[in-house]
């Protein structure tokens, strides 16, 4: 059985079709890549998914069941659990907290989901900063603590919005070298990257959306030779 | 290991010892003032519970202290059901009401100013429900009958039984509050002020914990409504739902410390006996001099402390001691 499938997914805003008869599967394991150009219906797939918004019709099963009505936090108590795009923590409360969050999901004892987070901090090399305020974290700390607080709800299947956007290659490096260790220990992940080399790099297959449709998808080197991919989307990317 | 008693331990002791042995020291002058310090410090910190570490400003909490007192005050005129019964009636009603109101705010996404402005509208609609009902007293509001010295009617002989009553419901209020930020429910409700979808995303049912904390704050408001109306033995229905109460019930815990456990109580400490001195020295009006000096104090408190009289002292104290960390909560004092 398939971790995810997704059939016939697709989401109108108003006129307009930002997801349009979507179907793909994921399978326990894998780190599947979602791309296309920007507008192309990433984040609301991923919205859609993560239960942030409802499908207009299609259908979403995770471990066999279905999710389209779920809200977020029981996707995520399922196992499901999304990152953002723009980094979403809890300005004022310390790092150790913002991940504790994540960890009461499956540890409602505190000291449970402090030492689950602390566990958690050291895995994305913060527990140093376990005492600081959310807000003044820098950036690449940020996107780790985005992840940290995802991985304490110990999903088997994480979704990453644009994870190493706005990262300098050793600060990305460290986070896909993140992502593929927590990969080898089990957790499924299907990744939005805009830069081809990151989702080149880390996936074993990619699916490529082009104005909320699949126009192909392969392993990272056939999608590099697809002639239709090459047209909508490598041909607009640096 | 060693044995460590903490500074804040020591003071919170104090401070108990203190509340304890007022009353056999204090006039009844004093004793009245320090029963309006402890009854805003409670509602303050009952309202803290929703608006400061949920985050959800409600701006009309009078509806809950009105409930609370009309309904013990009611039954007590009507039927001479003790206040005690009455209390916990007036608070499950309120708590049926906090339910109602913030299910339909909470689930169809009524929020921040929003969520202040139907609280607003609520409270006032209550103020002119029970302005038009004759028969729970109208305009004219309710007299609690004097019984003389009848604890078990919540009445009592001088200000000292008032004084330990309100004395401890606030010592319960606070260790109630203390006790909710320290474990799941006050970490997720803090986790919905700071950032409602992050929340929601990581498992939080931001919903169920914004209509739990309504509730929670509504029956805590309207059990002091009861004290309220015990106290002043009259109540009517701007006194009570009106926007006096209601901005009062919120002032204390945004000068103090929103969102912080001791931040209601130091705001209603500070505030209360400045407001009832000035009052005596200005020898204005009651209404004129209060709401001045109010206004003036939380647009000084909004400009220059946003944290409140706490978040102050807390930066003075971070510039000292260099921000050591103290392994805990900042919010926790
Ligand atoms: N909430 C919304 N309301 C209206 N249009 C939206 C909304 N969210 C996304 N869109 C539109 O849907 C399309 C897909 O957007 P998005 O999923 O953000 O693309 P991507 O993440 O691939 O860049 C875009 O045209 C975008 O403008
Ligand atoms: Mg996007």
């Amino acid at each position: 059985m398939s971790l995810l499938e997704v059939s016939n997914l697709r989401r109108d805003f108003g006129g307009l079709t930002a997801v349009h008869d979507l179907t793909f599967s994921v399978e326990p394991g894998e780190i599947v890549g979602l791309i296309g150009p920007n507008g192309a219906g990433k984040t609301t797939t991923f919205a859609m998914l993560s239960g942030f918004i409802t499908p207009t019709s299609g259908e979403i099963l995770f471990k066999g069941t279905s999710i389209n009505k779920l809200k977020p936090h029981q996707v995520c108590l399922l196992g499901l659990t999304r990152t953002f795009q723009i980094v979403q923590p809890f300005p004022d409360m310390t790092v150790l907290e913002n991940v504790m969050i994540g960890a009461y999901t499956h540890h409602p004892n505190t000291v449970d989901a402090k030492k689950k987070a602390m566990e958690v901090l050291e895995r994305i090399n913060l527990a140093h900063k376990a005492e600081e305020q959310g807000k003044i974290l820098t950036l690449p700390e940020l996107k780790r603590l985005e992840i940290g607080k995802a991985l304490a709800t110990e999903p088997s299947l994480l979704l990453l919005d644009e994870v190493a956007a706005g990262l300098k290659d050793v600060e990305m490096e460290e986070i896909l070298e993140l992502v593929r260790q927590l990969n080898r220990e089990g957790i499924t992940f299907l990744i939005v990257e805009h830069l081809m080399k990151v989702i080149m790099n880390l996936s074993h297959r990619v699916i490529v959306l082009d104005f909320g449709q699949m126009i192909g998808q392969g392993t990272p080197a056939e999608i590099s030779k697809n002639p239709a991919v090459l047209a909508a989307y490598l041909g607009k990317e640096d | 290991m060693k044995i460590q008693i903490k500074k804040s331990t020591i003071l919170i002791g104090l401070l108990l010892i203190v509340g304890f042995i007022l009353p056999r020291f204090a006039g009844e002058y004093y004793i009245h003032i320090s029963v309006l310090v402890l009854f805003y410090a409670y509602m303050a910190v009952s309202w803290n519970i929703l608006g400061g570490y949920a985050g959800q400003h409600s701006l009309g909490h009078a509806l809950f202290m009105g409930i609370g007192a009309y309904t013990s005050t009611y039954l007590f005129t009507v039927i001479g059901l003790t206040p005690w019964i009455g209390m916990w009636l007036g608070g499950a009603f309120a708590g049926v009401i906090g339910g109602f109101v913030g299910y339909l705010c909470f689930r169809y996404g009524v929020k921040g100013p929003y969520f202040a402005l139907v609280t607003i509208a609520l409270a006032e609609a209550a103020v002119y429900i029970v302005t038009n009902i004759p028969s729970i007293g109208g305009a004219q509001g309710l007299e609690v009958a004097w019984t003389g010295n009848a604890p078990q009617l919540m009445q009592f002989d001088g200000k000292s039984g008032y004084y330990y009553m309100i004395l401890v419901m606030t010592i319960i209020a606070v260790w109630l509050s203390s006790w909710l930020i320290k474990r799941r429910f006050g970490y997720q409700l803090l986790s919905i002020r700071e950032n409602e979808d992050a929340a929601e995303a990581l498992g939080v049912n931001t919903l169920r914990l914004k209509i739990q904390a309504t509730v929670i704050s509504a029956v805590m408001t309207a059990l002091g409504g009861t004290f309220f109306a015990q106290y002043f033995t009259y109540i009517n229905p701007r006194a009570v739902f009106g926007e006096g109460p209601s901005v009062q019930i919120l002032l204390f815990a945004i000068i103090g410390g929103i969102g912080t456990v001791w931040g209601p109580v130091v705001g209603a400490l500070v505030l209360i006996p400045i407001a009832e001195l000035s009052r005596g020295w200005l020898g204005g009006t009651f209404a004129g001099a209060q709401i001045l000096l109010y206004g003036t104090v939380l647009v000084l408190t909004m400009l220059f402390m946003p944290n409140g009289i706490l978040g102050l002292y807390h930066k003075f104290l971070g510039k000292f001691q260099n921000r050591q960390s103290d392994g805990g909560k900042s919010e926790a004092l």
